[in-house]
């Protein structure tokens, strides 16, 4: 019987943040430890013509300045080698680092980044996608070709495009040629920052040819093969360790404040802590990108999709980052969940003047997604029909495959998803009981979760509490202090509060993917159970000579080992450990996690990082909202969501994952504008970019529904990201349906709101 | 930077008088600290004023019916206050939408008018209520002006270096009156207004006017009452062409610009709808039903 798994047992790692306990990167003091500051570009575009920093060396408490000049000629990136460290010649976006400082204190490292004379020759920047896509638009990369990347992938590159990729199933001309009618969209998505309540920071340590890195960060590994990129060591001459996390939300993949850091430390031969501002956070954050996706649907005479195409275009920034490896995304979500007929799909990932992008939860899946949703709205309407319905009428069914060839074989939960929808906040109802400028609208998704590789170590201590080592962090989901920790001691039966999370070292545990794409409790969850009963079974064979018995006789519960055959027989862990761990040795299991690969069609993956990806989840998510016509101010009345989750390890987890998302989602949707203007963003501070309040979201009902996975552990799937991939498309569908005017943009400003009404009111 | 630790009211005066506009007066501190912060402003002295709760911390009514309200009295006091709720809602309602909690734990209503923000919440429904600023100082002792005339133009107040705010005085409202505060945020709360209008409407008989004032914020660069708009509604029947006619004048008048929080354009199309929910939530607050007179 479960003790402890599927019950909502509190997280261990509570009580130090909630008190201030928990430390943290910035919390961290090292003798003799030195503050940097980085000299940022003040432009978006240009040719650095002057850079002195000889009388910024000599001011107060410097001990360091390093530009591009100190730092290996090199280009790294995850996948696309792109990056250099400084800027060298020229800067490609505002905000690009181009020479860092260390000096005895913050505010002299700061007056002397100041003091740094420097001059550039300013060029107008390729500002946005358009002006990158324009015909004779000058080339950010001009030598893009010759760049290094990862073996194995193919990025087709060309002109201001970083990646391109395209796909066609056959007959979708043919389906447009004999359509009965086509219904076209387009889709503009806003950029997002994800808004984390800890900026980035790092303490750097040089000795002993090694650098030690002290980081807040999702995926320690690749922090530390970008490092070894940029300084061109091995990744073994550097050691992260992961620090408490303040939030990341796709934010702390990839490098940020630690090359530069490095550089400082070796430079200097001191600890070096680097900390962003928040306005330099926010200007160099690599946020969810600005996208455009345009979808035609050829449908017949009885309203069935025929034929599509879907081209989705996202804004890169100035250099490659995770979104790189993304293109697969949108032969995964252009179908949406619908049966569809043949699709003509294309993803563009564009360079332009302006700040790198990256991922933030549902990386490039939310634009993507959305645009399905809102344009399945769209077409409901055209054709006189109620969107629920029309959704439901062409619902994949179980069996039933993704364009990639991916099977999904539960597709039909989606229908339980709706069913149990209907049952708390019927459709019908919801329509009828709606007053003027209410509007309510359903959607439907899969999501999928990241493929990458884990590993754990369980390492039993005399006094029968276990650690778990892992190479990933709680990036604050619960998945480690709540998931991970309940997987283990369920499976030891151990009392939750005797099993303990180490934070991640890349000195200490095996490769792991990071606290990213829904995967750490399937990913590390499945590592870790196999660890655990690894070291279940060291336990009953240590225990079995003292127990004059064979260890297949023996179980272990409450902290006990009893006799299968002899109940009355029984023996105290502690007991073993102590008496046992003479003869045994000291009792610790490891466990991995692999994914078995997928069937799909290979004629369409050709070159992609990831053609498939594994335990599709399904997602119905319903809204209703209230427009003011005085402001355009939307209110969210209501929300619901229908979540399979697999099993729910600890329901108290997924709740507030379930609402977190949806918060995310709705502050994309309504609040977070991050506009680009010249390629500099608008909004610069957290006085101007408005993430929402408590009380901008409205409780967020959640029904979780459990299918579980047969791999384990037990039955989880991913939980953390789909709950913010649908939001925006369920309110922008919601307002569409109260004001009866599409808007075919994210964010949905109070401006574009009243403007709609306006034109409403006068058409 | 000298800190000045006024133990009493004289102290801070006299301390006013001998710094010579080198120092600032400091009560919250929600704006002048992160203001120097920021280094806009620089003053060599701060005179701190927030043991002074005996002379400046009250709200209190009059015998002949004024509200005093205290320089030291903070954004939570006024809500709270059931006088301020019971006769100018609309600043308890302009109160309550200060930053977020802390800041009206802290913030005071005088520090609002003194820091004279385009975007202050306050200003409007002072305004409308005509109130009075009481300014005090060692050498010439107490002097009243009018809020009208003591904000000069943006973040500029009419005081002399050796003077303080030591109080606000809103006069009694007349029969048949109501008063409301719309504010334009992009969240329910902690938003420096996008646009703000007060009203405060004094019926005369069942759909006749006596008297209709408006006041907006963040809507150029000092928040004004808007007269020629008033003056259409001397004595007129509220009808709801007169409504439209006030709102669109009002739009016409006001001279918003474009920044990060909104646009210009913006600000001209939602202020004449603030106008018109602001009379209706007055009649509604009078109890008064106008047929005819529509939403939006």
């Amino acid at each position: 019987m479960p003790e402890v798994i599927g019950r909502s047992v509190p997280r261990a790692d509570g009580p130090g943040k909630v008190t201030g306990q928990t430390l943290y990167t910035a919390d961290i003091e090292h003798k003799g430890m030195l503050h940097a500051a980085i000299l940022r570009s003040p432009t978006p575009a240009g040719k650095i013509v002057r850079l002195n920093a000889d009388k910024a060396r000599q001011m107060p408490g410097v001990k360091a300045i390093v530009t591009a000049a100190d730092a290996p000629d090199v280009r790294a990136g995850w996948a696309l080698f792109d990056t250099p460290m400084f800027a060298r010649d020229e800067v490609l976006f505002e905000g690009e680092p181009i020479a860092a400082v260390a000096a005895t204190t913050l505010a002299q490292s700061r007056a002397a980044v100041a003091a740094i004379e420097l001059e550039i020759q300013e060029i107008p920047p390729v500002g946005d996608i358009d002006m990158a896509l324009a015909e004779g638009a000058r080339l950010i990369h001009p030598k893009l070709a010759q760049y290094g990347s990862v073996p194995g992938i193919v990025f087709n590159r060309e002109g201001n495009v970083a990646c391109k990729y395209a796909h066609e199933e056959p007959g979708v001309d043919d389906a447009f040629a004999r359509a009965d009618r086509i219904i076209e969209d387009t889709y503009d998505f806003g950029r997002q920052y994800q808004g984390y309540l800890e900026p980035k920071g790092t303490v750097v340590q040089y000795r002993d040819g090694r650098y030690t890195v002290q980081s807040g960060h999702q995926y320690v590994f690749n922090l530390r093969d970008r490092l070894a990129q940029f300084l061109q060591i091995k990744p073994s001459d550097v050691r992260v360790q992961g620090m408490a996390i303040g939030g990341g939300f796709g934010g702390k993949l990839d490098f940020g404040p630690e090359p530069y850091a490095a550089v400082l430390a070796k430079a200097t031969g001191k600890p070096v802590k680097l900390i962003f501002s928040r306005e330099e956070d926010l200007i160099a954050a690599t946020v969810r990108e600005g996208a455009r996706v345009r979808i035609r649907s050829a449908l017949d005479k009885d309203g069935n999709i025929i034929g599509r195409e879907f081209f989705t275009d996202h804004d890169n920034g100035a250099y490659s980052g995770e979104l790189i490896l993304m293109a697969g995304l949108a032969l995964m979500f252009c179908r949406g969940v619908y049966r569809t007929g043949p699709i003509r799909t294309q993803f563009r990932l564009i360079y332009t003047n302006t700040s790198p992008t990256g991922a933030y939860r549902g990386v490039s899946g939310v634009p993507m997604i959305s645009a399905i949703e809102c344009h399945m709205d769209h077409i409901a309407r055209e054709l006189g029909v109620d969107p629920r319905a029309y959704r439901l009428a062409h619902t994949l069914n179980n069996n039933e495959k993704l364009p990639n060839g991916q099977m999904l074989h539960d597709a039909a939960i989606l229908r339980e998803a709706y069913a149990e929808i209907e049952k708390i906040a019927p459709w019908e109802e919801m329509k009828r009981t709606k007053k003027p400028l209410e509007g309510v609208a359903i959607g439907s998704t899969v999501w999928l979760t990241n493929p990458l590789p884990a590993s754990a170590t369980v390492k039993l201590n005399e006094d029968g509490s276990a650690h778990v080592l892992s190479g990933t962090c709680d990036i604050g989901t619960g998945a480690m202090a709540q998931g991970v920790v309940g997987i283990v001691a369920e499976t030891l039966g151990l009392d939750p509060a005797n099993v303990h999370i180490v934070q991640p070292d890349t000195d200490v545990a095996a490769y792991d993917g990071g606290s990213q794409g829904s995967r750490t409790t399937r990913a590390v969850g499945r590592a870790a159970e196999h660890a655990a009963m690894d070291v279940r079974q060291k336990i009953l064979d240590a225990a079995a000579p003292l127990m004059q018995t064979e260890a297949a006789r023996l179980t272990l519960s409450g902290g006990k080992i009893h006799d299968i055959e002899d109940p009355g027989k029984a023996i105290g862990l502690t007991d073993i450990l102590m008496m046992g761990a003479f003869a045994s040795g000291p009792i610790v299991g490891t466990g991995k996690h692999a994914e078995q690969p997928i069937p799909f069609d290979p004629g369409c993956a050709v070159g992609l990082a990831f053609p498939t990806l594994p335990t599709p989840t399904y997602h119905v998510h319903m809204a209703k909202v209230a427009v003011c016509p005085m402001t355009g101010n939307v209110e969210v009345k209501r929300y619901i969501v229908a979540q399979e989750v697999g099993k729910a390890l600890n329901p108290q987890g997924i709740s507030g994952q379930i609402q977190g998302g949806v918060a995310q989602g709705i502050g994309y949707a309504l609040h977070e504008g991050l506009r680009v203007r010249d390629g500099r963003y608008m909004e610069r501070s957290l006085e101007a970019y408005r993430l929402p309040l408590a009380v901008d979201i409205p409780e967020v009902e959640a029904i979780i529904l459990e299918h579980p996975a047969d791999e384990g552990p037990f039955g989880a799937k991913g939980t953390a990201e789909p709950p913010i991939v649908l939001a925006p498309a369920v309110i922008h569908n919601a307002i569409y349906d109260a004001i009866g005017v599409p808007l075919n943009s994210i964010p949905l400003t109070p401006e574009r709101i009243l403007e709609a009404l306006e034109r409403r009111k006068s058409a | 930077m000298d800190f000045i630790y006024a133990q009493k009211l004289e102290e801070a005066l006299n301390a006013l008088r001998t710094q010579a506009g080198r120092a600032k007066v400091l009560a919250g501190g929600t704006d002048l600290m992160i203001q120097i912060a920021r280094g806009e402003k620089q003053p060599q002295a701060l005179i701190f004023i927030g043991q002074l709760k005996d002379d400046l911390a009250a709200v209190s009514l009059s015998q002949d019916g004024h509200l005093n309200i205290g320089a030291l009295v903070t954004h939570r006091q006024i809500c709270a206050d059931r006088q301020v709720q019971a006769s100018y809602p609309a600043l308890a309602t302009a109160s309550a939408s200060v930053g977020g909690w802390q800041t009206q734990s802290v913030g005071t209503l005088a520090g609002n008018i003194c820091n004279a923000s385009p975007a202050a919440d306050t200003i409007p429904p002072l305004l409308v209520h005509e109130a009075v600023v009481t300014i005090q100082s060692a050498a010439r002792g107490l002097r009243d002006v009018s809020l009208e005339y003591f904000i000069t133009g943006r973040r500029q107040i009419a005081i002399e270096n050796d003077e303080m705010v030591v109080g606000i005085t809103l006069a009694p409202l007349p029969a048949d009156t109501a008063d409301a505060y719309l504010k334009v945020g992009r969240r329910k709360a902690m938003e420096v207004a996008i646009a703000g209008l007060a009203m405060r409407l004094t019926m005369a008989g069942p759909e006749i006017v006596g008297e209709l004032r408006v006041a907006t914020c963040a809507t150029g660069p000092v928040s004004r009452r808007a007269r020629e708009v008033e003056a259409l509604f001397s004595g007129q029947k509220l009808t709801d062409e007169l409504v439209t006619q006030g709102a669109s004048l009002l739009g016409r008048m006001i001279q918003p610009i474009d920044d990060t929080r909104a646009s210009a354009q913006y600000r001209k199309l939602v202020i004449p709808k603030l106008f018109r929910g602001a009379v209706l939530e007055c009649l509604a607050k009078l109890g008064i039903a106008i047929s005819g007179l529509e939403k939006s």
